[in-house]
């Protein structure tokens, strides 16, 4: 977090208060980054290099040796990608388009189900330990969990209130204290509440677009999933507003596993804990964010973060 | 670049005819612009020139229910004409102001007898004096269950009558009803003569009278039409006699089929006359009331005794639980009460209703229009005097408006049409947008929907006619025999009411004949339908109705409302699916709440256009549902109760703008009458599609300022 200093103050200072906050439940987060090389591979030799040790952190997201493919098989988008993503962190996806990382994100609550020819084509992924492509599981009852937070801010054109409630409605959720204690309570949790507490009623689509894309997450997490996974969030936002997402992000980390691919390498190294480095639909290298940005075991990473490729 | 140098402005004209061609092509464009611009305003122009006074001086007699006939009479100077005063204004109302010489009119109440009376459980009356008493009587319908042909009958004779009977008839009216038969019975021998025809076979044209006298006959005919009740004599049909044929036909059919004058182009090979020699018994039957049974009065009736009782049938039981009370004219009761003996009636008093009425002069000939109603009512008040006298009289069909059947009926059928496209339609639209997988599948149902919307509407029309009208299933107790596939499917209750029976023609069997037994059966007995205890699934068809044209209209119209559906759901963004789904909301619940209704504005606008089309389309309706004339809107003519009641409102035939409009204009006989009707008529339609586009574009502008994204 050190090297890429973020020139806003304030999530930092919420960063490290959020830090105190985690180290009592859970194992503290700084190991990671005071020891960032955890070589036990060779990292030059081997193309992927997967840090998949959560040191103590609880994994929430499994990956294993997963390969996507859009066309039936043909050829996969997603080649053997193994990696582990612990609980209450932020993981964020980086590389070039078309590397495959908005791909494996929308495997994650099995979006890729719309689009007829996707198939996986080996390995597996679980979730809190479940294979999620297991027969037995329902994309619905999953999706409820592992919520999604997409590129371009996608309201519905409904009243402000109406849309945070969308998610408890379609649940079957009538009552009407039941539904205001919940779109309060989100939309505070994504910080927007003081702002639009006097408009409820009104148009979402009246807002700004970062209040949008902040009014999408509130309703994503107004049906409490465990995962929050978050397509390029902020590609359409201007950067003040691209700060309070990040701002709130770092505040959903307290309650919300989060995964969340961006193309801004400053934005990955503001606010995740771990980095994936995706190329050609392939894992190059996964680590603590720290230890990528600062020490990565490959050249490719070091390129594209330097920027010299991408 | 040397030439441009010369000159010194670089953008400077070049003489290379570009700008004539510019000139030329700015001119191709503007006119053919300018021209559909002129058809249109020549079109609109005349309608309306031509059709706003129509509607201005018809006012709301233009919307009565009923395509009115108007007569145009030549009436005759003459004084104190009588008439209801309500016909009166009708009267002034069809002819133009100032143009009747009319004088001195004076308006007075004329007392109308009438009596009130109870009808008692257990009276036994006769079929036409129940229509008369239904028909005075708004409201009472009398389901009864029982006929009776025992009881004897009443019949009255007004003046003395000379009846003439041939000896059988005589024999067995004095065996029947010796009563009636007076002493003083003279007998007479005449010669008739029968004649022996023999008929070349061939193709004729037979006309009406010849027809109607030929049918008791044994010759054997083909008649390629047939003949209307209100058809005149002289009409003639074209007619295949297969085969030469002798018949022998009594004088009275020969003189009507064969006399040169009315023979037509029968061709009579050869004939040959056979005297014979008759015994007439000849009597008077006084001026009176008489009590005979039902036979009797079926010997006496072909004598010129006139009764309106059903003589196949017999008189019907009257099953009431309470006493009803009911009016009639004094003039019908007499008769009534005169014509059935079972009859059981109390509580009958006397009493008299007043009815305005109109009194005016003619001051000279006078050339009227007027309704054929208010003729009738004109003749039927000078009845007596003989005051009103006319000396020719045309009959205009169609020409007194009448326009409201038709918008009611068009209305019905665009309601049935859309309710069934859109619901169809939609559905369709979100399989192939949301559900089904891309491929070859679903190109060729979009293949097979371009096509379909090209069909011509004709073809969707006898489409329409032989699914909907001659083989759609239908769950019914009494299947018509000609029911193409009759499945019975579970025992019905109760045994349909004899009324019903009486006008269907149902043949009753009981279950214990197979199914194919009981439609032997019934055809055997000639009946078109047939009841045996069961509920079918019979696929004979709706019949002509407003059911069958709906249909047929959804299903030439679903194109249209497919594809502007698919798209309205296209243009919603992906987004609204992937959010919807991505908190948990299953597909449909996301289709539903995240689709559709933002789909819904151009769904809207998409059926609203679509119904302007539906509303004037003719071919399709043409042999699905319209009638050319109905004299009670829909609704009036139910008589069902209950479940059974919206069936039957949905099995009528109905008038349509379109149809009514073709009518008017094609198929009638034209006048300067009739064409005002025709600009009145498109202007009216023309009116409601420009109200229903009106509609169309506010809800696009209202759902567009509501909802975008």
């Amino acid at each position: 977090m050190t090297q890429q200093d973020p020139t806003n103050i304030e999530p930092t200072a919420n960063l490290s208060s959020q830090a105190v906050d985690l180290s009592k439940p859970e194992t503290p987060d700084a190991p990671p980054r005071q020891h960032p090389a955890e070589a036990d591979k060779d990292g030059v030799s081997t193309p992927t290099q997967a840090n998949n040790d959560l040191q103590g952190l609880k994994s929430m997201i499994e990956i294993s040796d997963l390969s996507f493919s859009y066309d039936m098989g043909k050829t996969d988008t997603l080649r053997n990608i193994t990696l582990d993503i612990p609980e209450k962190q932020v993981t964020a996806f980086i590389g070039p388009s078309g590397c495959g990382k908005s791909t494996l994100i929308r495997c994650l609550n099995r979006m890729n189900d719309l689009v007829e020819t996707s198939r996986i084509t080996g390995g597996e992924i679980r979730i809190m330990g479940q294979s999620i492509h297991d027969k037995s599981v329902s994309p619905i009852e999953l999706r409820k969990q592992v919520g999604m937070v997409f590129q371009k801010y996608n309201p519905f054109p409904k009243s402000i209130y109406d849309n945070v409630a969308y998610g408890l409605r379609i649940q079957g959720i009538k009552k009407k204290n039941i539904l205001d204690e919940a779109v309060e309570k989100s939309l505070r949790g994504a910080a927007l509440w003081d702002e639009v507490k006097d408009r409820l009623k009104d148009s979402a689509l009246g807002l700004s677009g970062g209040q949008q894309q902040r009014l999408c997450i509130a309703r994503t997490i107004a049906v409490q999933p465990k995962i929050i996974l978050m397509d390029e969030p902020c590609s359409a936002l201007d950067p003040i507003a691209t700060a309070k997402v990040e701002e709130l992000i770092l505040e959903l980390r307290k309650d919300f596993t989060i995964v969340i691919v961006t193309h801004s390498m400053q934005q990955a190294s503001r606010i995740s804990d771990r980095t994936a480095f995706f190329y050609l639909g392939e894992l190059i290298e996964y680590d603590t964010t720290e230890h990528i940005f600062t020490n990565p075991s490959i050249k490719q990473t070091e390129d594209y973060i330097s920027g010299r490729f991408g | 670049m040397a030439k441009q140098v010369s000159s010194n402005n670089p953008f400077c004209k070049k003489k290379n005819g570009i700008k004539y061609n510019e000139i030329f092509q700015f001119g191709f464009f503007s006119f053919a612009t300018y021209c559909i611009l002129l058809c249109a305003i020549v079109i609109f122009g005349k309608i309306i020139l031509e059709g706003t006074p129509v509607l201005w001086n018809k006012g709301t007699d233009f919307l009565t229910k009923k395509p009115q006939t108007l007569v145009v009479v030549e009436a005759i100077e003459s004084e104190n004409i009588e008439i209801p005063t309500e016909n009166f204004d009708n009267i002034l109302n069809s002819n133009d102001d100032d143009a009747l010489p009319i004088e001195n009119v004076e308006e007075f109440e004329k007392p109308y007898p009438y009596n009130r009376f109870k009808l008692l459980p257990d009276s036994i009356i006769g079929e036409g004096y129940l229509k008369n008493i239904e028909q005075q009587n708004k409201g009472f319908f009398l389901i009864y269950t029982e006929r009776d042909t025992t009881s004897p009958v009443g019949f009255s004779v007004t003046k003395d009558k000379a009846l003439s009977l041939k000896t059988a008839e005589f024999e067995k009216l004095k065996e029947l009803a010796p009563d009636l038969i007076p002493t003083e019975v003279t007998t007479r021998e005449v010669t008739l003569t029968d004649f022996k025809v023999t008929i070349a076979k061939g193709e004729y044209s037979l006309s009406k009278i010849a027809f109607t006298a030929l049918t008791p006959s044994t010759l054997i005919f083909q008649m390629r039409e047939g003949f209307a009740d209100d058809d005149p004599d002289s009409k003639t049909c074209p007619t295949l006699i297969p085969s030469t044929q002798t018949i022998t036909v009594d004088a009275s059919t020969y003189f009507a089929a064969f006399d040169e004058d009315e023979r037509g182009t029968l061709l009579v090979e050869a004939q040959e006359e056979l005297p014979k020699k008759t015994q007439f018994h000849q009597f008077t039957l006084k001026k009176g009331n008489y009590k005979v049974s039902l036979p009797a009065l079926s010997i006496l009736t072909k004598q010129g005794i006139t009764s309106q009782h059903n003589l196949d049938r017999g008189s019907i039981v009257v099953n009431v639980e309470q006493p009803i009370e009911l009016i009639l004219t004094a003039a019908s009761y007499e008769q009534l009460i005169a014509a059935n003996p079972g009859i059981k009636v109390s509580d009958t008093e006397d009493f008299e209703q007043k009815e305005n009425y109109t009194r005016f002069s003619l001051a000279k000939d006078a050339e009227i229009r007027i309704d054929t109603e208010d003729l009738e009512a004109l003749n039927k008040a000078n009845e007596t005097s003989g005051n009103f006298k006319t000396s020719s009289k045309y009959t205009h069909s169609y020409s007194g408006g009448g326009i409201l059947g038709p918008i009611v009926g068009t209305a019905l059928l665009v309601i049935i049409c859309m309710a069934v496209a859109l619901f169809t339609g939609i559905a369709t639209a979100t399989f192939l947008n949301e559900y089904a997988r891309k491929g070859a599948f679903t190109k060729s149902i979009r293949l097979a929907m371009l096509n379909l919307a090209g069909v011509p509407s004709i073809v969707f029309g006898l489409f329409g006619l032989g699914l909907f009208v001659m083989l759609a299933p239908c769950l019914t107790s009494t299947p018509h025999t000609e029911s193409k596939w009759s499945v019975p499917l579970a025992p019905w209750g109760s045994a349909p009411q004899l009324r019903v029976i009486e006008e269907k023609k149902i043949h009753m069997e009981t279950r214990e004949l197979s199914t194919s037994d009981v439609i032997s059966a019934a055809k055997a007995d000639s009946k078109e339908y047939f009841y045996d205890g069961w509920t079918y699934l019979s696929f004979q068809g709706w019949g002509t109705c407003m059911l069958a044209g709906g249909f047929t209209l959804a299903i030439m119209v679903l194109p249209v409302i497919i594809t502007s559906c698919e798209e309205s759901l296209r243009a919603v963004p992906m987004g609204f699916r992937e959010a919807s789904l991505a908190l948990g909301a299953s597909k449909w619940q996301s289709i539903r709440t995240a689709v559709l209704p933002y789909a819904l504005p151009g769904i809207l606008t998409a059926s609203v256009l679509g119904i302007t089309r539906v509303a004037g389309e003719t071919a399709p309706i043409m042999f699905t549902a319209a009638a050319a004339e109905r004299s009670d809107l829909p609704w009036e003519a139910v008589q069902a109760t209950g479940f059974s009641a919206f069936i039957e409102f949905l099995q009528q035939s109905v008038q349509a703008l379109p149809y009514h409009i073709y009518t008017v204009a094609g198929r009638i006989p034209q006048s300067e009458y009739t064409q005002p009707m025709q600009y009145g008529s498109v202007l009216v339609f023309m009116l409601i599609v420009m109200a229903l586009a009106g509609i169309s574009i506010w809800l696009r502008v209202h759902f567009r300022n509501k909802i975008k994204w």
